[in-house]
């Protein structure tokens, strides 16, 4: 924490008028929503997908997701962080909000399906390519250590909580929060130098 | 505990903690502007990833979502949004979502277990014969909520008296300008029952304020010094006396 880096202001493009499109829609310019939606629809419902997994339900999580952006909107503080950050953090808490709330015996023996089948992070890692944005992640990705990345891979894109990472890994739950810590600063570093 | 909290600006940005976790690391994010600072930048971080698995979603949502935003009132920008700290995200939501929220959590987040009575630990804050009067009462009833990071809390009530106890030990901390506040909840909605000052190892015993008759639930929020008339904040814990 010596140095401190503002990972937005190192992005090309886009993010300054997300937060221009967010003041808009705060005022209810429904133009301005459409236009937001366009922007940011496919990294809502990609995300969302990839944790709820359940098409019909990522449609739902989505929708709400939206609607939320929608009623909040005059909430958003640039101060605070980019648009695109408040935007895909709102996605995720509801996506992980659903998953969990559905939690119960169904997803206990998910979990265990996926303790038998072992390392489940290799999936999402190789359908993260193609694109610029995705490069980035996967290299960044790619440069964490192992136990980093499934950390970082299981909570972000799995929607487990550390208690449940622990399991999965058969890692205490302590090295699960001080891996995700540094996977996750290990990737803003990277990100930021790569953007 | 503190040294532990630092660690988990990264489990925070990436949504692993639990519900109770998180509330409790927010007041830690009050007090300690490295690990908010950390948390912001790890929360961009954990954005580019969502960003990186795009994918389109079926062109028939844009519809269903302009038309539940068509019927959606928005919320009116707040004057000051972060009147304490400079922040507060998810921290103060308005006052009916807070409400509401009191209700969710005491329906999903209690456990219920008839425990004896311990002895009485900690600082007694409401006056000690009325405390214990409660606490001896023939038709006592002791109702624990599910152990967490706000320590391990308990209601005592007793029906006929028509009054209750709140128990707990090892509370956390919370910044100087903060408070634990408790709350009475009916159908009605929140009442307030009086400030939670911890004495050492977060112990505390104290009268809950007004009428309880076991058929309500019991909330603690952290609220600015001196509490507040309403719930401005989730609960970091409900005991539900109907269990």
């Amino acid at each position: 924490m010596a140095h401190t880096r503002d990972v937005s202001a190192a992005r090309p493009g886009g993010d300054d008028s997300l937060d221009r499109l967010l003041a808009l829609v705060a005022r209810g310019d429904e133009q301005a929503f459409a236009e937001l939606y366009q922007r940011v629809a496919a990294p809502v419902f990609g995300l969302v997908s990839k944790v709820v997994r359940n098409p019909s339900q990522s449609e739902e999580v989505t929708q709400e997701v939206f609607v939320e952006l929608w009623r909040t909107a005059s909430r958003f503080d640039p101060a605070r962080g980019s648009a695109r950050s408040w935007i895909m953090t709102c996605a995720h808490r509801r996506a992980v909000d659903r998953v969990r709330s559905s939690e119960s015996a169904a997803r206990r023996d998910d979990l265990a399906g996926r303790r038998d089948q072992g390392r489940p992070y290799d999936e999402v890692v190789e359908q993260v390519e193609a694109s610029l944005e995705r490069e980035h992640v996967r290299r960044g990705l790619d440069a964490l250590t192992e136990l980093q990345r499934e950390a970082v891979v299981l909570a972000y894109y799995g929607g487990y909580t550390h208690r449940e990472i622990s399991e999965l890994l058969g890692v205490p739950s302590g090295t699960v929060k001080t891996r995700l810590r540094d996977g996750l600063i290990r990737l803003r570093d990277h990100l930021g130098v790569d953007a | 505990m503190s040294g532990d909290l630092h660690t988990l600006t990264g489990a925070y940005a990436a949504d692993a903690l639990s519900e109770t976790e998180r509330l409790a690391f927010e007041r830690h994010l009050d007090a300690c502007p490295a690990c908010d600072q950390e948390v912001r930048e790890l929360t961009e971080t954990a954005a580019r990833l969502g960003s990186a698995v795009a994918l389109p979603p079926p062109a028939a949502l844009w519809d269903r979502v302009r038309a539940e935003a068509a019927a959606t009132r928005q919320l009116p920008p707040v004057a000051d949004p972060t009147p304490l700290s400079g922040r507060g995200r998810r921290r103060f939501p308005p006052l009916l979502a807070a409400a509401a929220a009191l209700l969710v959590a005491a329906a999903i987040s209690v456990t219920a277990l008839n425990l004896g009575l311990p002895g009485q630990g900690g600082r007694s804050e409401g006056p000690v014969d009325l405390v214990a009067a409660v606490l001896s009462a023939p038709d006592a009833r002791r109702i624990a909520a599910k152990p967490g990071p706000t320590g391990q809390v308990a209601v005592v009530v007793s029906r006929r008296r028509g009054q209750a106890v709140f128990e707990a030990s090892g509370l956390p901390e919370v910044p100087a300008a903060r408070t634990y506040q408790l709350w009475v909840v009916d159908r009605s909605g929140p009442r307030p029952a009086g400030l939670v000052e911890p004495g050492g190892a977060g112990k505390v015993t104290r009268l809950l304020e007004g009428r309880v008759t076991g058929s309500e639930q019991v909330a603690m929020t952290v609220e600015r010094r001196g509490g507040a008339a309403r719930p401005t904040s989730e609960p970091v814990v409900v005991v539900d006396l109907r269990a």
